[in-house]
């Protein structure tokens, strides 16, 4: 089965995934007719910063078995065998944050939603975009990212594509044009590390 | 193979489904003080403040031990342990034979001793009935009196409070959930509930209550009077050990497990409230009275029991609480017992934030958050794991943290390194 992957080494920080996102969970499902709507639709990727300022596209890794599952107390979170997702079920959830010291990652957050009674405040992460899904759309983040840090694909397909990356560079008689797998984005990373360690030197 | 589990809330729970699903064939029986399908104890007070309803606190359906295939013995209480026959004894008479046993029963309320408890209106919040007897009394009470600070207490008073009952907390302390929190986070959590109207007395105890029938007044130990249409002690739990012979059993506060949450009698285990096992960030033998630390157990000893070896690293003491505009996040050695430890702490007023955290040898140990708590759970991880922090202690107390700091080196810029000429 497909499933968005992360590649956080391409992320250029842009943080489009945040708002397709946003706009993907919204009744209109537009940016510019989400920014209008109440609650106001938020995302549910965040895209964050490293250490170098570099981005970093955090999203639920729909853990199996998910430590908020078993933090939650009312029974709230479980899980869609058939998707591999974790989900939230809004009417369940009493919005006491157990899950919050759960996540290992953080990607949890709680406000007001769409799916929510009115003026309930839940918890709120990735459901894969299975809305979309089921129209045959793919997840939102995954289909607006350019720079390809948030891919829809067969896990084992990527599997190969790092193998063989890995494999092209260490092959005798590989060509120098080989090894870079996105050049300019490690060239960006590559200045972002350098600026953040000039800043540092300076006195 | 006979296991029994001795329990039905959630450390009894999750043991009894992970047995089955490792042993489908075994034979389980429960024995389980409680009548109600299992529930989940720490939303009872949001019955009491009128939230939810008792039929939001069920965690699994009425079928669920006919589901599992569990024989289930209800509403009866094990009086007896007999570990070296192998049997125990409930207050039906009833004896039951155990290859495996689990003694899951929780925790009891802490007594209190003070004259005139046999009046109505004294309450203890631990079960479903309790807040349904509480509920069922509120008619006409105009202040009530909560003794103690901790998280029952805490909840008992914000949840009257929210029912426009005025409320009195005595607390030790001088701020509610010292347990949990440090002196500063404390004091923003006093503030709150004080501005929204709870009141506060320190230090005394009560020595009496007084009334006709039902409780009006309280007496302490200062010779004050508080005037009060019903209590609610909040002053802890112990574990419910009382069935076990101790000369067969080794218990402590809790009883004694070890890695595998085995007692110190083979092919019997103890998870959750009664349990005492091993506090990761205190690194000391430790009762850790919470939710997610009897499921963790619960789990575990339900493998050890159907025969998969699975050690338990230890437990980690953690809770969150949401207070009126307040949500505080804790976990693990708040308030450091000597100076050898490294401590940082953060406010933002303007933001209405405070973050501390608490190392020992470059690890985190301890941490409390006002608000802005996404975090928390990656930073409870990290203490939980025993890592060494990968980063500046004071990177973490930056409102920008996030999970991506932790790995400065492993992405990315080793590719880039060697790519990026
Ligand atoms: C009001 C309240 C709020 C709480 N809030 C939180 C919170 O916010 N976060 C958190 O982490 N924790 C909270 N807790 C603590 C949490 O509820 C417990 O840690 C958890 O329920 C422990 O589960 P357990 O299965 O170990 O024990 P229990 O839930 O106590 O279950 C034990 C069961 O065994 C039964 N039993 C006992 N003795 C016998 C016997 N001899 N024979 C047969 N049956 C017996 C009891 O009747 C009981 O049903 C709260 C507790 C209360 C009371």
């Amino acid at each position: 089965m497909k499933k968005v992957i992360v590649h956080p080494e391409r992320c250029v920080g842009c943080m489009q995934c945040m708002a397709a996102c946003a706009a993907a969970h919204s009744r209109s499902k537009s940016v510019h007719g989400a920014v209008l709507e109440f609650p106001i639709p938020k995302p549910r990727i965040h895209v964050g910063s490293g250490i170098y300022g570099e981005g970093f596209p955090n999203r639920c890794r729909h853990c199996d078995p998910a430590p908020c599952m078993l933090a939650c107390l009312p029974g709230a979170i479980y899980r869609d065998d058939s998707m591999e997702t974790v989900l939230i079920d809004p009417f369940r959830c009493i919005n006491c944050a157990s899950c919050a010291m759960a996540c290992p990652f953080g990607v949890i957050r709680y406000h007001e939603d769409r799916a929510a009674p009115p003026g309930k405040c839940i918890a709120v992460k990735c459901d894969n975009c299975l809305e979309r899904q089921l129209q045959g759309l793919i997840p939102a983040c995954a289909e607006v990212c350019k720079s390809g840090a948030l891919r829809f694909e067969e896990p084992a397909a990527d599997l190969k594509d790092k193998t063989d990356e890995i494999a092209r560079r260490i092959s005798l008689g590989a060509v120098e044009g080989d090894f870079a797998h996105a050049p300019a984005l490690a060239l960006l990373n590559a200045f972002k590390r350098a600026q953040r360690e000039v800043n540092e030197r300076r006195p | 193979m006979r296991y029994v589990v001795i329990g039905n809330g959630i450390a009894g729970v999750h043991a009894l489904e992970t047995i089955r699903k490792l042993d489908p064939n075994g034979s389980i029986t429960l024995v389980a003080g409680e009548t109600f399908p299992p529930y989940c104890r720490p939303m009872i007070s949001l019955v009491l403040d009128g939230s939810l309803t008792e039929e939001d606190l069920p965690v699994r359906g009425p079928d669920f031990y006919e589901a599992l295939g569990v024989e289930a013995f209800v509403g009866e209480h094990v009086v007896d342990l007999d570990a070296e026959r192998r049997v125990l004894t409930t207050d039906r008479n009833r004896n039951i034979l155990f290859d495996r046993l689990l003694i899951a029963s929780g925790a009891n309320p802490r007594r209190i001793k003070a004259q005139g408890l046999e009046l109505g209106r004294i309450f203890f919040m631990r079960n479903q009935m309790h807040v349904r007897d509480m509920i069922a009394s509120l008619d006409g009470v105009e202040e009530a009196l909560v003794l103690g600070g901790g998280l029952v207490g805490f909840k008992a008073a914000y949840s009257l409070m929210k029912r426009g009952v005025r409320v009195t907390m005595l607390i030790r302390s001088g701020y509610p959930l010292s347990m949990q929190v440090d002196a500063h986070a404390g004091s923003m959590i006093l503030d709150e509930l004080v501005k929204n109207g709870l009141t506060v007395r320190v230090g005394a105890e009560v020595i009496a209550f007084e009334g006709n029938g039902f409780v009006r007044a309280a007496h302490l130990e200062d010779g004050s009077t508080i005037s009060c249409g019903m209590v609610v002690i909040g002053k802890g739990v112990r574990p419910a050990t009382s069935f076990l012979r101790t000369q067969q059993i080794a218990v402590d506060l809790g009883v004694l497990v070890d890695e595998r949450l085995q007692t110190s009698v083979p092919g019997i285990f103890a998870a959750g409230d009664v349990a005492e096992h091993y506090d990761v960030a205190r690194k000391s033998r430790w009762v850790n009275a919470i939710w997610p630390v009897a499921v963790e157990q619960g789990r575990v000893a339900g493998m050890n029991m159907a025969g998969r070896d699975v050690s338990y690293k230890g437990s980690l003491s953690r809770n969150v609480i949401r207070i009126f505009d307040l949500d505080v996040l804790t976990g693990g050695l708040v308030n450091p017992p000597d100076d050898s430890y490294l401590v940082l702490t953060r406010m933002d007023p303007r933001r209405r934030t405070y973050r501390k955290l608490v190392f020992r040898d470059g690890r985190l140990v301890g941490l409390v958050m006002v608000n802005e708590i996404e975090q928390g759970g990656v930073l409870l991880s990290l203490i939980h794991g025993g890592h060494t922090l990968p980063i500046e202690g004071e990177a973490v107390l930056e409102p920008s943290f996030n999970v991506a700091r932790l790995f400065p080196h492993q992405r990315g810029f080793l590719q880039a390194r060697r790519t990026g000429k």
